[in-house]
Order: C-alpha cells, then sequence, then structure tokens
C-alpha cells in the first residue's frame, strides 16, 4: 500500500496543474503501487480486468479438482432445470438469467449432504453433527433449507465466526508494525463486534460507530481501536489522516485505490487499473483525508504500564495537534510532500464523490460517517465482500479493488473498458435490497445462503468449462480456515480442549479466540498447529487457503490429532465410545462424525477389509486418522 | 506522551547529527534526468490490458556469482555499534574488560567477542551502514525484504530468502530452499506461492517436530505408519492421486508426499537433530543450535540455500554492561552465546570446506546511540550501523567504510556508491553473490506492475556491496 513513501526518493513537480494549481507528483513505478493491507485479496487473487482473474481461475481449477475425487457421488444428481422460474431481482434470477443467456447448464443443486456441511461451515465455523446430518436429511418437510439457516444464524458459533470475520477485516490485532493494542484492546473491539452481532446492529451502524468513535480508553471503547490501526509513527500527522482514511476507505467501501491517491494523482498511475482512479487527484484524496484532519489519537499508559506499556489509545476531535483542515505543510513522512499551492496551505472537507460537505453542529467524522453510509457503494462494497466469502469470488473481485467508473450498467464505460462486476445488475440489486432491509447482516447471509445460486454443487455433470466459471456456473470450494480444522477435529472426536487466553479466560474453540496469532497461552502445543494452515496475523501475513508440508506433517502426526485417534483415549471420545459397534456401523459413524456423510461402496468395502485385518482396535484408529487426512475433510466442499 | 513528543524529547536528548527515517536518499543531478526522461508515466497502460504473463525481466548485470549458500543472521532488537564491530571506545564509559585490540588494523572487543576476534581475518565488517527506521518491526521487516515494509510491494514483498527460493529450488530436492531457524516471526514468502516460504523451524535435538508419528517411533516398512499412511492412500486414492485435471490437488496431495518424505528420513534426522557434544561446542544456547544445525543442513546439501536464523533480545535500553544485573539481558550475557555460535559456525563451514561456497551475512535492523550511556544505563536507537560479510570470495580482515569519531554517522562510506550502504544494498549483495540477477523484476504480482527483486534497480539506485570481493582494506 502507499502508506509508506519513505524511500520514494523522487519528487518532481511537473508543470501540470491538477486543480487550484496543485502540482502533479510523478513518481517512479513499480515502488508506489497500492497494496491496502487487505492483502490476502491482492495476493491470493489478480486483478479483474476483464472478469477472468487468474484467482477466479485458480479456485476454478481447485473447485474440478476437488469435485471430481469426491469420492461420494450422491444418488440423487440430476440435470439442472431453468424450467423454475426465479423471482425478478432475486439472487437466482440474475444468475440463472446470465447462465440461460450464455447457454450454459449449471451444476445439479447440492445434496442434503452437501448444503448441510457447507452452510454449517460457512455461517458458523463449525461442521455439523451426526445427529444434525440425520435429522435434516430425514426431514421431509418443505423449506427445511432455509429453516436450518435461521438455526445457524441464530446459534452461538455464528457469532464467533462472524467475529474473526469483521476482526481479519478491521485488522483487530494486539500488535502491527506500528501500534499495539494489546490484549484488553484487541478484547474490546471483539465484544463491541459480538455486542453488534448479537443485538443484529445495522451494517451501517456499525461503520458509523467505528468511524466517529471517540473516547478516553481504548480497552474500555472498543471502537476506538479501528482508528488507532491507522497511526503510523515518526511522521508528520498527515501520515495517520491518510493511513486512516485509506483504511476506512478500504474497510467500508472496497475502493483500495484511495490509497494510491493519497500520494499522487491517478493520472500515470493507475490507468490501466481504474478507469476512475486514473481521473481523480491527489487534491480530491486530499479532501477524503480531510475528514481525519481534527482527529487525534493519542496514547495513554495503562495503569502499572512499564516503560510506558501497555498503554491505550484515546481518541478525539479539534485537538491542539488536530484542529486545522489538512495542512499542506510538510516535506517528510511516508508519502510526497504536502505543500501549499500559491496562498492555499490547507484542504476542507469535501466528498468529492457527491460534492457534500460537512454540515454545521457535525464533526468532520461524523459528516464522513454520514457521506459514507449514505452512499450506495457502501451497500454495494458491503454484499460484494459478503458474496466474494460465500461463493470464493467476488462479483467485483478483489473485493477492495471497486472501479466506481465501471460498476453502473446504464452507463458503461467506453472501450476497452468494460464493466467492473461480473453481474452488475445482480450487485446493484443485492446492494439496494441490503439498502431496504436496514443493512441487516443476518438478512443478506440467509439471502445469498437460501438462494439455489449458492446451493449449486461443486460437482459437475458432464463436460465443464473454466470460461463459465464467471458465471458461477458451479460452486466454488475452499480450505477450511485454520480454526475450521481445529474445531472440526475437536468436535468430532470428541476430545474438547480448553486454552487460557490473556484476557479471555478459557476458551474451547480456535474460533472464539481473540485474534489469529499468539494463542492460547504458553504451554498449549496448538499454536504451531493453527500456524501451519496459515490464519494470517490481521497485519503482514495473509489468511490463506494455500496447502502446506507443515500442514500434512501435522494432520498426519500432530499431537493435536494423533491424541484424537486413539482407541484408548477418552471415555466420552469419538472412538472409545463406538468401538464396540460392528464394522459397518463403526465405518459409518466416523464417517458421518469426521466428513458429515454416508461412506460411499468403495469407501466401506475399503474400510471394511482394513477393519478385518490386524489387530482391530488400531486399525479403527487408523481408520478414524485416515478420515482427518482425507482431502473433503479439509475443503469446504 | 504522545508519540510525536516522545521522538521530539528523543531527539532533543540527542543532539547528534542524525539522518532521518525520511531523509530520501540523494539522486544526482545525472540520475534525476535519467529518471525524469525515462517516461515515468503511461509507459504500461494499454500492453496491460488483457496481457497475459510475462516472464521476469532483468537488465543482465553481472553479478559476483561466488556463493552457492546464504546464512543471514538478524541480530534483532539492534546490537550496539560502537561496542562490537565499531567499536568506539568511550573513556570510563566503555568496560575495560572490554579488552580493546587492534586486529588486522581493526579494533576489537576482544574481551568481550574473543572467538570472533579471532577470525577477523576472515570478516569484512561494513561500517557505513545505516538503517532507514528505527521501529524494531518496521526495520527488522526492512532487513529481510529489502526494501520499505510500510510502502507499496512492502506489504506482499517475500523475504530475500523467498526470492531465493524461487530462483534456486530445483526439482526433487529434499528440504526446502528457505529455512528460518528461531525465526517465529520472520517475514515469509509475501505474494509468492506457499512453496517459497520459510521452513520454520526452532532446532531441538531431537530434530524436526511431527516428522515421526508418534504411535510409530521408528517408521519400518509395514510398520504402523507405513500401514496407515497405505491405508490413507487407499482410502483417498481417487481424491489425491493421478490429476488429471490440473495442479492444486495434486499441490495438495505434493504436500504429503514431500510430508512423508521427510518423516523417519535418516538424513532429515542426522541433519535437524544434533548431539548435546555439538550442541556445547557451539555454546548450548538456542543461537548456538540454530548456527549448528545451519551448518548441518548446508553439509548435507539437499537443496537449501537459505537459512535464515534470529538472535533476540539485543534491544538493550537499560544496564547494557550489566552493571547493575549482570546476569540481566547485557552485551555480555548476549554477547557470549553470539561469540560461541557464530565463531564455531564460521570454523565448521571452513573446516568443512563450505565457507568458500556459503556467504554468511550478520546484521541488525539498526543501531544504537552512541558515546556516553543513557540514564537508564543504556543504548537507544540510532540509524548508524554495522554488518557483518564472511564467505564465498568475501575478502576478509577487512573494515569497508568508517564512521565519524563517536560512530553516529557515516564519515567514508567506503564504495563506489558514495553514500552509506543501506539494507536494500544488501539484500542486493546477497543476490549477486549467489548469481540472481539482482535487477530482476517479476511480472507476477497481483498488479501485474512488476516486483522488483531490489526496489529502484531501474534507476540503479541501490545495488551490490562489489568492494566485499576485492580492493585494498580500509580501516
Amino acid at each position: 500500500m502507499c502508506r509508506g513513501f519513505i524511500s520514494c526518493f523522487l519528487i518532481l513537480a511537473s508543470a501540470a496543474s491538477a486543480q487550484d494549481g496543485i502540482p502533479d507528483f510523478v513518481v517512479p513505478h513499480p515502488e508506489c503501487l497500492l497494496f491496502g493491507p487487505r492483502y490476502n485479496e491482492f495476493v491470493s487473487k489478480a486483478l479483474n480486468l476483464n472478469n477472468l482473474t487468474p484467482h477466479r481461475a485458480a479456485v476454478g481449477d481447485l473447485t474440478r479438482n476437488v469435485a471430481a475425487r469426491l469420492a461420494f457421488v450422491p444418488p440423487d444428481s440430476r440435470t439442472f432445470s431453468f424450467a423454475q422460474p426465479s423471482e425478478p431481482g432475486t439472487i437466482d434470477f440474475y444468475i440463472f438469467g446470465a447462465l440461460q443467456a450464455a447457454g450454459v447448464t449449471p451444476a445439479p443443486p447440492t445434496t442434503d449432504y452437501e448444503f448441510i456441511r457447507r452452510v454449517t461451515l460457512d455461517l458458523t465455523g463449525r461442521i455439523p453433527s451426526p445427529s444434525q446430518v440425520s435429522t435434516f436429511v430425514s426431514d421431509t418437510t418443505p423449506n427445511k433449507r432455509a429453516r436450518l439457516v435461521d438455526q445457524l444464524i441464530a446459534a452461538p458459533q455464528w457469532i464467533d465466526k462472524w467475529t474473526m470475520f469483521l476482526g481479519d477485516l478491521y485488522q483487530n490485532n494486539s500488535q502491527n508494525s506500528q501500534i499495539r493494542r494489546f490484549p484488553d484492546g484487541v478484547k474490546a473491539l471483539n465484544d463491541y463486534v459480538r455486542g453488534a452481532l448479537t443485538a443484529n446492529e445495522p451494517y451501517d451502524q456499525m461503520a458509523r460507530d467505528l468511524i466517529t468513535a471517540t473516547g478516553t480508553n481504548s480497552y474500555q471503547l472498543g471502537t476506538l481501536n479501528l482508528l488507532a490501526g491507522g497511526v503510523v509513527t515518526g511522521g508528520p500527522i498527515q501520515d495517520i489522516f491518510d493511513q486512516q482514511t485509506a483504511n476506512i476507505f478500504d474497510m467500508f467501501m472496497g475502493i483500495a485505490h484511495v490509497n494510491c491517491l493519497l500520494c499522487h494523482n491517478g493520472h500515470g498511475h493507475l490507468d490501466a487499473l481504474s478507469l476512475w482512479g486514473s481521473q481523480t487527484t491527489r487534491y480530491e484524496a486530499w479532501q477524503l483525508s480531510s475528514y481525519l484532519s481534527h482527529t487525534e489519537a493519542t496514547r495513554t499508559a495503562a495503569p502499572g504500564a512499564v516503560n510506558g506499556q501497555p498503554y491505550y489509545w484515546n481518541v478525539a476531535d479539534n485537538t491542539k495537534a488536530a484542529h486545522l483542515d489538512y495542512p499542506l505543510n510538510t516535506t517528510t513522512g511516508n508519502r510526497p510532500p504536502r505543500q501549499p499551492s500559491g496562498a492555499q496551505t490547507n484542504v476542507a472537507p469535501m466528498y468529492f464523490f457527491n460534492g457534500d460537505t460537512p454540515r454545521s453542529g457535525e464533526s468532520y467524522r461524523q459528516a464522513l460517517a454520514r457521506d459514507i453510509t449514505s452512499d450506495f457503494q457502501f451497500a454495494r462494497a458491503t454484499v460484494n465482500r459478503f458474496w466474494a466469502y460465500f461463493f470464493q469470488v467476488g462479483l467485483v473481485d478483489p473485493p477492495d479493488q471497486f472501479d466506481p467508473a465501471r460498476l453502473d450498467p446504464n452507463n458503461p464505460p467506453a472501450a476497452p473498458w468494460t464493466l467492473q462486476p461480473t453481474n452488475p445488475q445482480l450487485l446493484n440489486s443485492l446492494a439496494q435490497d441490503f439498502i431496504n432491509h436496514q443493512y441487516d447482516l443476518k438478512w443478506l447471509m440467509r439471502t445469498i445462503v437460501n438462494s439455489q445460486a449458492y446451493q449449486l454443487s461443486s460437482r459437475y455433470n458432464g463436460a465443464y468449462s473454466s470460461a463459465w466459471d464467471a458465471l458461477y456456473a458451479r460452486h466454488f470450494v475452499r480450505r477450511l480456515w485454520s480454526e475450521e480444522v481445529h474445531d472440526a477435529i475437536a468436535q468430532s472426536s470428541n476430545i474438547v480442549p480448553a486454552y487460557t487466553v490473556a484476557s479471555n479466560g478459557t476458551l474451547n474453540w480456535a474460533m472464539q479466540f481473540p485474534e489469529p496469532l499468539n494463542t492460547p497461552s504458553a504451554g498449549n502445543a496448538v499454536t504451531p498447529f493453527l500456524d501451519a494452515f496459515l490464519r494470517g496475523n490481521r497485519d503482514d501475513e495473509v489468511r490463506s487457503g494455500d496447502g502446506s508440508i507443515s500442514q500434512a506433517l501435522d494432520l498426519m502426526n500432530d499431537p493435536f490429532v494423533m491424541s484424537r485417534v486413539k482407541s484408548n483415549g477418552p471415555a466420552g471420545s469419538l472412538l472409545v465410545q463406538n468401538l464396540s459397534l460392528p464394522d459397518s456401523q463403526l465405518i459409518d459413524t466416523l464417517f458421518m462424525a469426521v466428513l458429515s456423510r454416508h461412506p460411499n461402496g468403495q469407501e466401506l468395502a475399503t474400510a471394511e477389509s482394513q477393519l478385518a485385518s490386524g489387530t482391530r482396535s488400531q486399525q479403527a484408529e487408523n481408520l478414524l486418522w485416515s478420515l482427518y487426512n482425507k482431502v473433503d475433510f479439509v475443503f469446504n466442499y | 506522551m504522545s508519540e510525536r513528543d516522545r521522538v521530539r524529547r528523543f531527539f532533543k536528548r540527542h543532539p547528534h547529527h542524525h539522518l532521518t527515517f525520511f531523509q530520501r536518499p540523494y539522486v544526482s543531478r545525472r540520475q534525476f534526468f535519467q529518471i525524469a526522461g525515462a517516461g515515468v508515466t503511461g509507459s504500461f497502460l494499454l500492453p496491460r490490458l488483457g496481457q497475459a504473463q510475462q516472464p521476469p525481466t532483468s537488465q543482465g548485470v553481472a553479478t559476483q556469482n561466488t556463493a552457492k549458500n546464504v546464512i543471514f543472521i538478524l541480530l534483532a532488537g539492534a546490537i550496539s555499534h560502537t561496542d562490537t564491530f565499531d567499536l568506539k571506545v568511550v573513556n570510563g564509559v566503555t568496560p575495560t574488560n572490554f579488552a580493546p585490540a587492534t586486529v588486522n588494523g581493526i579494533n576489537w572487543p576482544m574481551g568481550l567477542l574473543p572467538k570472533i576476534g579471532a577470525l577477523l581475518p576472515n570478516l569484512a565488517l561494513v561500517r557505513s551502514m545505516q538503517a532507514h527506521a528505527l521501529v524494531h518491526t518496521l526495520a527488522q521487516h526492512w532487513t529481510q525484504i529489502g526494501r520499505n515494509p510500510a510502502a507499496a510491494l512492502g506489504n506482499i514483498a517475500p523475504n530475500i530468502g523467498s526470492v531465493v527460493s524461487i530462483e534456486k529450488t530445483q526439482p526433487g530436492q529434499l528440504f526446502p530452499a528457505f529455512i528460518a531457524l528461531n525465526s517465529g516471526a520472520c517475514v515469509t514468502n509475501g505474494y509468492f506461492p506457499a512453496t517459497y516460504a520459510p521452513f520454520k523451524l526452532n532446532p531441538l535435538a531431537t530434530g524436526i517436530p511431527n516428522t515421526t508419528n508418534p504411535d510409530d517411533p521408528v517408521g519400518a516398512a509395514g510398520g504402523r505408519f507405513s500401514q496407515m499412511y497405505t491405508q490413507l492412500q487407499a482410502i483417498d486414492g481417487p481424491l489425491r492421486t493421478n490429476s488429471p485435471y490440473g495442479k492444486p490437488l495434486q499441490d495438495y496431495n505434493d504436500f504429503y508426499t514431500a510430508a512423508q518424505q521427510m518423516m523417519y528420513n535418516k538424513v532429515v534426522d542426522s541433519t535437524f537433530a544434533f548431539s548435546s557434544t555439538d550442541s556445547a561446542r557451539y555454546g548450548s544456547s538456542s543461537f548456538g543450535n540454530a548456527c549448528l544445525v545451519a551448518k548441518q543442513v548446508l553439509a548435507a546439501n539437499q537443496g537449501t540455500r537459505f537459512i535464515l536464523i534470529t538472535n533476540l533480545n539485543w534491544d538493550m535500553h537499560q544496564d547494557i554492561y550489566g552493571q547493575q544485573n549482570p546476569k540481566g539481558n547485557n552485551l555480555y550475557t548476549m554477547g557470549t552465546p553470539l561469540d560461541n555460535g557464530y565463531s564455531a559456525l564460521l570454523t565448521d563451514l571452513q573446516t568443512g570446506g563450505l565457507l568458500n561456497q556459503t556467504m554468511v551475512v550478520m546484521v541488525g535492523e539498526f543501531g544504537r546511540t552512541v558515546g556516553p550511556l543513557s540514564a537508564a544505563g543504556g543504548r537507544d536507537h540510532w540509524l548508524q550501523q554495522s554488518a557483518v560479510f564472511a564467505g564465498a570470495g568475501v575478502k576478509g580482515g577487512r573494515a569497508i567504510g568508517s564512521t565519524t569519531a563517536d560512530g553516529s554517522a557515516t564519515a567514508d562510506p567506503g564504495w563506489g556508491r558514495g553514500r552509506s550502504i543501506n539494507p536494500e544494498d544488501i539484500e542486493a549483495t546477497i543476490y549477486s553473490a549467489l548469481g540472481i540477477d539482482w535487477t530482476t523484476v517479476r511480472h507476477d504480482d497481483p498488479f501485474g506492475r512488476g516486483f522488483e527483486y531490489v526496489p529502484f534497480s531501474d534507476q540503479n539506485l541501490y545495488g551490490p556491496i562489489n568492494e566485499l570481493w576485492g580492493g585494498t582494506s580500509t580501516t
């Protein structure tokens, strides 16, 4: 990201004047690129120029591979029929409309087994229990899928999962390369998110809470920790305004290019990346940053601090250090000089997307929060971010690479540009529905996962072309999150650990951890296990779905796994409880517990012959171990 | 007190001439016009649209190409340069038992680091080095990626070791090309595939964790693990082998294959495990054990080309000479393990014939304040620092560059570029030593705009310290 400009040595003031005599800053490439703090999207996904991203190709590939190898081929696979009409304006209306227009037959619907595992993992980060699976599958009443979804969204695990998701988005970590929040600050922000999710607070209200938070103690008022994350140390205060602005536009608006524009005009830098960005100036970006220019985040040493640590954050407006509109008075810092142009020494706030300015009686940040949350782009970016999670690929992808000039299907950009979303009508329609439903996240998730589009299988009957990936002709697979791997093993084995986590007491599930690093406390060897599954650190390491040698070593040999496949383990454990069952029942029980499905004929025969040879208890251990190492365990398909 | 106030007070208390975090590298008038004339705007606009991925490009510079391997020792926390590699005796301050001596014309604390002192004929000390930043995490990342971590590509930039890995990994090699010892928090593979991530390991006498299944200590053919693995393949075979569809699932299976190869592998065990006798020879410390394992890894010659060793706890704001608490974290308690581990490593590499093909680089993320100690009896953060090079044809017994009398700033840069040496130059030096064209630009970064191995190489802003390989000594 353009947070840093320290080593950008070449600052040229060209003769060209961008606006009001503010000079163009010509900055050399390629160092000054835009890579926002959401760089996992940048890393694993690539630019969405012609709607054929390498990322989409990769997940498409992965899906084809996994689906082709799913040993379980459900008996009720059927070919999709477009005969069932979709209500105009719905997800299915647009997705199946696009498929039909392209003459592409989508994948068959998920079986009940596929659906309950997928949706339970996606919504709650857990696998379903065997009894949940059986009950659901045998339920013959209508709308059982929608009722399952309602149950999952009401479950406490839903809160855990989405607190982790939003913690990733807000980069809620105890330490980044610039500042610390300490465990108490991380917990406070998590508590805020949990509370908001529990109360189903409208998402626009959450955004306002986080952008406008004012207070003296970030351990007590969790929302203060969002802006604290934009503090850049050692430089002029404009570095902080700019970083906070960049973070806000990245997290809430999906426009990470604002970060670029805070260093230089878009022309000459973003021309190939963003039509909007190429036409936007640094001056305009300063108008956005000016909304933060009356805000100061300071530190106070907490009681009992040693050498000033731990400390908490105070965020206040119109302080001595921050009471002037964005000052053009620096030659230093992480970005090119901010120098006066003629008599103009300050930049006043203006939401240049619509020309709005702060109203009387309103703080600058209140004005910014109002402008952002009343901007249609806010709804569009939010639904797209959640879409990207549930479908593995955003309608705009990566989700923070929005190009505001390429979103309107009624006003498409001139060639060679194309509309940016793969389905612009769908994106706009879903965003408008989200607004109509008061920015209700539960409504949004329910609407997505209840769609037939989401419920398509990752299997595909017949020849499939990767060109159909952009049409969402089949579901894309994902490797389970680190926390999901951990919790699935703990839950299915019925050997649930207890961890002591700083400021959080005893926690049983990894998805409840306050952040994806350094937890749980020392003495529990599970931290390396969790790290092996690339949970990221909300700073410079990305949450990633990649595989690794360490993951294989850990799933095969780590005590966390090995202690859970013992025939002489704790009395209540999966294997001990079921060891005396007849072979076929034991096999079925283990499959249902670990993989949420029954074995297919070949798997059953293989497992039966394995159990019949050698020491049965050992063979049963081997079988359970094999299930934890099966590829369909580690993927959500 | 706000951060800004703290910084202000800091510089008030330390009225040295200093080059700030933000001071930009010097650009000559000639370079200026070269750059301006190159037309930095608009040059890659349309070709990018719909453009397929390009192979890496480079300027085709000549490299030193004397090293097969690199060991990179990061003295995290920042070692005090004027107490060690750029010794400046301060009367009444420097402890007398530092026993300053002149070896090859180089001042050295023979009392503090005697064993390294004895190896000075092998070492080239770079004394004209300066960091860019005084924040630990930031500067440590800077050192490991050779660019500004807070800048554009910094956030997704791979560790230098991952660049070496992507350049040097050979098919079928047993060990990962990049191993990071005692480096849990090190920078990883950035935007590169996970294949080039550091294999992170805290050396244990027993070797790599989880390469032995707890239910099968021996791993004999037909034994418990072999049965388990066979059963896994039987029950999961259709999902993981003979993938005709593409790489991802094969990749996933490849990880299992690689993991299984590392298990019960005598080469792996003998390389990553170690005896207490050897450990004692390296000083019986975690740093010493890392040095020992690094030596064993290179001797095994199984494809590892870059080893990062992190040596923590050099951040000595208080009691740097241990006058209050001799057993606390001070130059003696840190210096002795460093002296033992590093000297044993260099000696073993030399004895084993590996030193002439292995460059050993030792550097902190910045330096420490010079002259009298702070009120707390320590030294605070300072940009001026030193780096130590050995092996792979580096001509030892010399210092490159020199500092002012108190060690606070570069007096003589001592190399061709005529300015202080930066982390980017260290990075370029490593690539050059390994025969990697340090002007390479990859075009596979997420934005397709070019990832430069060394930033600004198109403008020749940073480059290798070629003086390490030749020239006469300057002290």
